[in-house]
């Protein structure tokens, strides 16, 4: 089956998400094509910017200059984090937060991330080591001890609730149950709890977790915040979910599920690539390509022995030296050089080592972005999602 | 293939997409029941995974699992080995073979339709492990097999078989003779021949021998066709997904890569005619708002929502796309007694999605869903070629599609 597009995103994630909002706004007709869900499913949920400093968005005048931040600038970063904003609070699930302020979130282990961007529900999670905050777990739920926290957080404390369910899906189910939240809320309304904050694990309800955290706030009358959790991390799948709740509404056709089985060249053009879908393969046609793939957990770039290979249109990708230099020898460290791995690109979005002329890329598989090292990854993602798409709507 | 199992990462994404887990808590989940249970099968030893019947086989895992892993078809498998090693409860068995029921349904029509909404007879199905939880479909006797099976100019360029699938041809044959018009109606020869189950719902019911008993049969039947020259249409998805990936898959029928290759969803049909400009269909506008339910099985046949993409040309039409949600019926699934809670709370949340959308009427391609979605929301539920019918001025006349309620 032949489909003709405007532009064709390939990669479901963060960043092909807000290219893809981004054209469709535009009125292009575009398609997501999509292995699986995105890595941002296992996320926290928050938009980390940069975690130098009080201010991400100063700190990257302080990056080195080949990282793809310089591409888009400052003040476009802070327009596309804006429009990630907004699209959030029309889908319902708005965040909180300013893209010139770092933030610290509290996580199931008692340390602080930094952050920028929070969902609402995690808006009151900087805590401050003298408040009291307890922390509400759940009877046998999987991997979040709040012993954890009230180790770190001497002034801390917490209940155990039995929701009937050990895992993170069926607690958020049960909440955005009616009957089962307010006897939530007046088991809670029952316990007598020091004057301070109180907290919980991620798990309050997926699509409809606002009004479940609105209820609960005004329920108990105290400031209450969610705790990011393993996955399945509910504050990550409702991003994902409101995402992809905006492209639909904005009338972008999806192909999820399939990976890539062949690509058209002419020249030094795309025109199409073909979908391994049952039985027979769909052909999708565009007059440009968003390469969105992401970086080696997600699959779109692949690392064999000693050489670096970009999965789909098998770019040229940069490998930042032999093996031996790929990997410091403390693990934890931050910054391994295999992190650099990726593809170059200029200013408009376009391969450097590569000559096609209709394929932009952005996200996590641009060379030298260092997501773990300068902890800048959803923000990354929104940032050159959006400015590709800029680079690519101007032309088709 | 066999060790796919292995790319799993356990990064739970098929866990957070299964509707089972989400509502049963006795369901270990895709993750669990699938890859990770796999490491410890041997084929020399028999199937001790009881809670795999609980999966339904929506597939949701497999369009989510961003490395391949595919979980419900490592299930689909055990479900079949358990299905042999172990005794089927009456229920399985009698859903298993659902195209005899209908067959028999279909005959004595007006009787079945007086009887199953009796109390009585409600009793007694749930003795035998059946679920009425929701109205059972009103059988038919002017079934699909008892229609006119042609129509469309014989020397037409565009050949095709219609695969119209039990619940159309015993429920709502009504859509079955909509879809053969509006493919006539478009320059296109259609030919409804002889046809059995898919054998779906067999292979659900983990009974994998009288699936390709059935298979069987079809992949004769349409690989003849298809030597000369005909592609085969179907527009339930269900039906779909099993001809072009488990015809040549799990089922192993003969000629199924054939059949795979040549097999197309109506819509997609359409689109392809317009795309090569066989057809150039003048849409009407249409004034009506639509909420448009995705049955998973779409989702997973892994060729975008093509019915949507026609939507679109249509003018007026508004249409919210939902995907999230499963119906929760998952064919015989929900008839089951056991599955009736898990059914019900799955199919009150899709129902919540769709009427905040404030529709006039759901669509949906999936007879399951629409059966499901229309009892739970009391909104009626059309197949979207009713829709491109109605845009098309090509009917409904029959008074039957207004919903199955």
């Amino acid at each position: 089956m032949n489909a003709i597009y405007d532009v064709v995103i390939i990669g479901g994630g963060m960043s092909g998400m807000m290219a893809a909002i981004t054209l469709a706004e535009k009125g292009k007709k575009v398609a997501v094509i999509s292995k699986g869900d995105p890595v941002c499913c296992f996320s926290t949920g928050c938009i980390d910017v940069l975690a130098d400093g009080d201010d991400p968005l100063e700190g990257i005048g302080s990056l080195p200059d080949n990282h793809p931040y310089h591409l888009v600038g400052e003040n476009a970063i802070a327009h596309s984090l804006e429009l990630f904003k907004n699209i959030m609070f029309e889908g319902g699930m708005p965040y909180v937060g300013d893209a010139h302020i770092n933030r610290k979130v509290l996580t199931s282990l008692g340390r602080c991330k930094i952050t920028c961007l929070v969902p609402e529900t995690m808006e009151f999670s900087d805590c401050d080591p003298d408040e009291y905050i307890h922390v509400i777990s759940f009877y046998k739920m999987k991997d979040f001890y709040p012993q954890y926290i009230t180790s770190r957080y001497p002034n801390a404390g917490y209940s155990v609730f039995d929701p009937g369910v050990i895992t993170t899906p069926g607690i958020a189910e049960k909440f955005e149950n009616k009957t089962f939240l307010e006897e939530f809320i007046s088991w809670l309304g029952g316990l007598d709890i020091p004057e301070g904050k109180i907290a919980l694990p991620a798990v309050l309800g997926r699509s409809l977790a606002g009004k479940v955290y609105h209820e609960i706030s005004a329920g108990c009358g105290r400031k209450v915040f969610e705790i990011p959790t393993l996955p399945p991390s509910m504050p990550g799948l409702r991003l994902f979910g409101g995402l992809k709740k905006a492209l639909l509404r904005r009338g972008v056709n999806l192909y999820w599920g399939r990976g890539i089985y062949s690509v058209e060249k002419l020249g030094n053009r795309i025109e199409a690539v073909t979908l391994d879908s049952a039985g027979r393969t769909t052909r999708v046609e565009g007059k440009a390509f968003i390469l969105a793939t992401g970086s080696f957990i997600s699959g779109g770039l692949y690392a064999s022995m000693d050489t670096v290979n970009e999965t789909v249109f098998d770019l040229p990708a940069f490998l930042p030296g032999a093996r031996e230099t790929w990997f410091n020898d403390d693990f934890f460290a931050s910054g391994h050089e295999i992190e650099k791995a990726g593809i170059r690109v200029d200013p408009s979005f376009r391969s450097v080592d590569a000559e096609i002329e209709n394929l932009y890329v952005c996200g996590s598989i641009l060379a030298f972005s260092e997501v773990m090292k300068y902890r800048c990854g959803h923000g990354m993602a929104i940032a050159t999602g959006v400015a590709a798409a800029n680079a690519c709507g101007g032309l088709v | 293939m066999a060790f796919d199992f292995q790319h799993c990462i356990r990064c739970t994404v098929c866990v957070a997409n299964c509707p089972v887990f989400k509502v049963n808590p006795v369901f270990p989940g895709p993750k669990q029941s699938g890859p990770d249970a796999e490491r410890f099968r041997s084929n020399d030893e028999a199937s001790i995974d009881r809670w795999v019947r609980l999966c339904s086989q929506c597939k949701r895992c497999d369009v989510a699992c961003p490395y391949g892993v595919n979980p419900a078809e490592i299930i689909l498998k055990e479900q079949a080995r358990y299905g042999e090693g172990h005794f089927k409860p009456l229920a399985y068995r009698l859903f298993a073979n659902n195209y005899w029921l209908g067959a028999l349904g279909s005959i004595i029509a007006p009787v079945v339709n007086l009887l199953t909404p009796r109390t009585f007879v409600k009793r007694v199905l749930n003795i035998f492990g059946i679920s009425t939880a929701i109205p059972f479909p009103q059988y038919r006797f002017h079934s699909m097999n008892r229609s006119w099976r042609w129509k469309g100019r014989r020397k037409s360029r565009k050949k095709v078989v219609f695969f119209y699938g039990c619940f159309i041809n015993y429920n709502r044959p009504d859509i079955g003779r909509g879809v053969r018009d509006l493919l006539a109606s478009l320059g296109v020869r259609v030919v409804i021949p002889r046809q059995v189950c898919c054998g779906l719902p067999a292979l659900g019911n983990g009974d994998m021998k009288t699936a390709r008993k059935f298979a069987r049969k079809n992949g004769r039947i349409l690989a003849g066709y298809i030597d000369k020259g005909y592609d085969v249409i179907y527009t339930c998805t269900s039906c779909g997904l099993s001809l072009t990936q488990d015809y040549p898959g799990i089922l192993k029928v003969p000629d199924g890569k054939k059949i795979s290759e040549n097999t197309y969803n109506l819509h997609e049909y359409i689109l392809k005619l317009m795309e090569e400009e066989y057809i150039k269909p003048a849409f009407e506008p249409l004034h009506r708002k639509v909420a448009y339910h995705i049955p998973c099985h779409l989702r997973a046949l892994g060729i975008g929502y093509p019915a949507a993409r026609l939507f679109e040309k249509i003018p007026g039409l508004e249409v919210h796309i939902l995907e999230d949600n499963c119906c929760g019926l998952a064919g015989s699934y929900g008839f089951k007694r056991k599955n009736e809670e898990t059914s019900a709370r799955l199919g009150a949340d899709a129902a919540r999605a769709i009427k905040a959308t404030n529709p006039d009427i759901l669509v949906s391609d999936c007879g399951a869903c629409k059966m499901q979605l229309g009892h739970f929301s009391g909104i009626p539920a059309l197949d979207p070629s009713e829709i491109l019918r109605e845009s098309l001025k090509k009917g409904p006349k029959d008074s039957r599609s207004q919903g199955v309620e």
